[in-house]
């Protein structure tokens, strides 16, 4: 009970003191509680709290699932303690884009609970509102998701071991371009990944002497796909690179795309994640054939993925492995690694994972040491059959080590 | 205003109830301030719904378009917050009076779908303006200065919660005066039959504009609120569950009562809080349930809560 008795005076001191006295008194407050918290290990290995912002409730909440479960699995193959620091968990709910609740939640978990280090942040809006806080409280924050290239440069404590949609896109383009496809039309969901999507592909397709043919930006909520097949049609490309957000919007593309004949008219399907785990069931055998470039399979076979997926398995028996899962999972990594080197000194931490390397399940990945942002390899995969049946994606081809293209090319 | 000084008694323990929040849970001022804020936008929608009887699902509209003027404010021109909110203010107040000339033509349904409407353009105008908005991925780059030059806006949120709470009193203030007075009158005489208010030479839809466009401005000073503590706009200001939020905290405060919309923002945001903390997965069963208790138990929401234990203790 050591950090809470020890904030009792701190609370009085502010009682009976006004103006700008206040200031120092309740910082020195905070760094006794602080070192309260740290140094309290005599009766007790210390702990470490970890304040982890998803999306629980609403039409996000997958995410907060895949992320928890991930997390669990971690902690079940790695240990809930690191040298003589535990580490705990601690879970609020974002819902979904909502940056005034993301960053009043971080300010409590920094204040209230007194976490060392966060965790997170699905929507880019989400992450862009703590960059102020982590700066001023030095707190060292995982971004499990939010892929915009800028979120890394806003703030020094930003490390982000996920993707962003660059990334992903421009190897599509490569791989496009070195099989043969030399015209595609663009197909994205009009918003801001989609917009990102859009430009990865076009710069990566066109700095290669590829041409767009067209390219379209269909509604968000829009589920009648049909009139942009026929445009896609009309223009006859060699392929089409879509982006939509997972789930109706996407089955509705797909079926589109296979009623409409694309691929007997000779144009490709090109996509990143579309074709994630958690929607292929449903999508059903209309995916078979689809081609997409994407960070992670959880076909990958390695013995760090095997080791995941069966975890997983065990500790939930419907849990379906996706990218999500693995940024997660990952992003423990990142902060278990922090918490090694540096115990709660935030600077230190941030220090010490720059230029960092392991092997994900994902496959190799290492920490850029100068955005922060993960470089990781990225693979060209197909939907197919596994030996029982169950649609996969079955990974191809490999482009190597790829760091996050939108800020080397800085757009 | 009536000099009985009863009459000021709410007000006071609004008064004590904040300073006592301040000290005692000086680790949630991030969270307290948010209630603020959201009291004063719910402050507005009470205006227009629960005094002037304009059904509205589009409230979002006035706050969002406040939050995005004063973020710009911020960036471009001053980053002095109380001409932000200046500029919040006359923004919402201006989309109102805009939308309003249209609006206030149409009663129920369509003007509910109109309300929404409005709010999904504007969403959809920032959502397109990405150069100047920052689109999906939200405005950035707010820094604001001291208020009045003096108090820093801290990263405990100190100056957050006392400058919220200003402004809120103040709206209130205002708002306890203009319900009172001859103009208030006739926006809840306009809510109970406008045909006999036209019959006694209310000019209607005039009024209307104008409370709707009053209510534009304070709304459009929450939302500048929201951009200044939180140095970050983005496209959910605009969003359809924000307006419906709204209208479910005054509903469960009690509609037409401005301390129905102070307790009712103040109850749910607590109970969601708290909920939320203990488990962040399931937490929407206990906000369900509450919102379904008020509405068949206490239809006039938490304000008639003394009124129908009342009617209780007579035997009826």
């Amino acid at each position: 009970m050591g950090p809470f008795a020890a904030t009792a005076p701190c609370t009085r001191a502010r009682h009976s003191l006004r103006g700008d006295t206040v200031k120092p008194i309740l910082h020195a407050c905070i760094a006794a509680v602080l070192a309260v918290a740290t140094t309290s290990g005599i009766a007790r290995a210390d702990e470490i709290k970890v304040g982890v912002i998803v999306p629980a409730s609403g039409p996000f909440a997958t995410y907060g699932k895949q992320f928890s479960e991930a997390i669990a699995a971690y902690q079940e193959i790695n240990g809930t303690t690191v040298g003589d620091h535990t580490i705990e968990f601690i879970y609020r709910d974002s819902g979904g884009p909502n940056p005034d609740q993301a960053r009043a939640l971080a300010q409590e978990l920094i204040i209230r609970e007194q976490v060392d280090y966060l965790g997170g942040f699905v929507f880019t809006p989400n992450a862009l509102a703590v960059a102020q806080l982590i700066e001023q409280s030095q707190t060292p924050t995982v971004i499990f998701n939010a892929a915009t290239s800028i979120i890394t440069e806003e703030s020094d404590f930003f490390v982000r071991p996920s993707f962003t949609l660059w990334q992903v896109s421009a190897p599509m383009a490569e791989w496009a371009l070195a099989n043969g496809i030399t015209t595609v039309v663009t197909a994205v969901s009009d918003y801001g990944p989609g917009i990102d999507a859009e430009t990865g592909f076009t710069a990566a397709f066109e700095a290669g002497g590829g041409t767009i043919a067209d390219s379209i930006r269909m509604p968000l909520a829009t589920t009648d796909f049909a009139p942009f097949m026929q445009r896609v049609r009309d223009e006859a490309p060699d392929a089409v690179f879509a982006f939509l957000p997972v789930g109706p919007t996407t089955f509705g593309f797909v079926k589109a795309y296979n009623e409409n004949d694309l691929r007997g008219a000779g144009i490709e399907f090109l996509g990143t994640g579309e074709t994630d785990e958690t929607t292929l069931e449903a999508l059903g055998d209309a995916a078979l054939g689809l081609t997409t470039a994407y960070h992670y399979s959880s076909a990958h076979e390695s013995p760090e993925n095997a080791l995941f997926l069966s975890t997983l398995a065990r500790l939930y028996p419907d849990a379906v492995a996706n990218f999500a899962s693995v940024q997660a999972y990952d992003g423990a990594h990142v902060i278990y690694e922090m918490v090694r080197a540096a115990g709660t000194d935030g600077p230190a931490a941030i220090e010490a994972v720059k230029g960092m390397s392991w092997m994900s399940p994902r496959g190799p990945v290492t920490i850029d040491p100068d955005t922060r942002h993960v470089t990781q390899n990225v693979y060209i995969r197909v939907v197919d059959k596994d030996e029982a049946g169950n649609l996969i994606n079955r990974e191809f081809e490999t482009v190597e080590q790829v760091p996050d293209l939108g800020l080397v090319n800085d757009y | 205003m009536s000099p009985n000084p009863r009459r000021l008694v709410p007000d006071l323990v609004i008064l004590a109830a904040a300073v006592g929040l301040f000290f005692v849970f000086p680790y949630d001022l991030a969270f307290l301030t948010r209630i603020l804020i959201m009291v004063v936008f719910v402050l507005s929608l009470d205006l227009v719904l629960g005094y002037a009887g304009i059904a509205t699902l589009g409230h979002a509209a006035m706050y969002g378009t406040g939050a995005y003027a004063a973020g710009l404010f911020a960036i471009h021109v001053s980053a002095d917050p109380l001409l932000g909110l200046a500029a919040g203010a006359v923004a919402g107040a201006a989309i109102a009076a805009v939308s309003g000339l249209i609006m206030m033509r149409a009663h129920g349904l369509t003007l509910l779908m109109l309300s929404i409407a409005v709010a999904q353009v504007l969403q959809e105008v920032a959502n397109k303006a990405r150069p100047v908005t920052g689109g999906a991925d939200g405005l950035r780059g707010i820094r604001m200065e001291p208020v009045l030059g003096i108090w820093e806006f801290d990263f405990i949120g100190r100056t957050g919660y006392w400058y919220a709470f200003t402004v809120m009193a103040l709206v209130l203030v205002m708002l306890k005066v203009v319900v009172a007075s001859p103009f208030g009158l006739s926006a809840r005489g306009i809510h109970e039959s406008p045909a006999r208010m036209r019959a006694i030479g209310t000019p209607v839809y005039a009024r209307l504009v104008a409370i709707y466009t009053l209510a534009g401005g304070i709304a459009g000073v929450a939302g500048a609120l929201a951009a200044q503590v939180t140095s970050l706009v983005s496209l959910e200001v605009y969003s359809f569950e924000h307006s419906a939020e709204a209208v479910i905290m005054l509903v469960l405060g009690g509609t037409g009562r401005l301390y129905g919309a102070v307790l009712g923002v103040a109850l749910f945001m607590t109970v969601e809080h708290l909920a939320a903390a203990v488990d962040p997965f399931n937490w929407l069963f206990i906000i369900g349930a509450l919102v379904l208790g008020v509405v068949f138990f206490v239809p006039a929401g938490l304000m008639g809560v003394p009124g129908a234990l009342a009617r209780l203790g007579r035997g009826r």
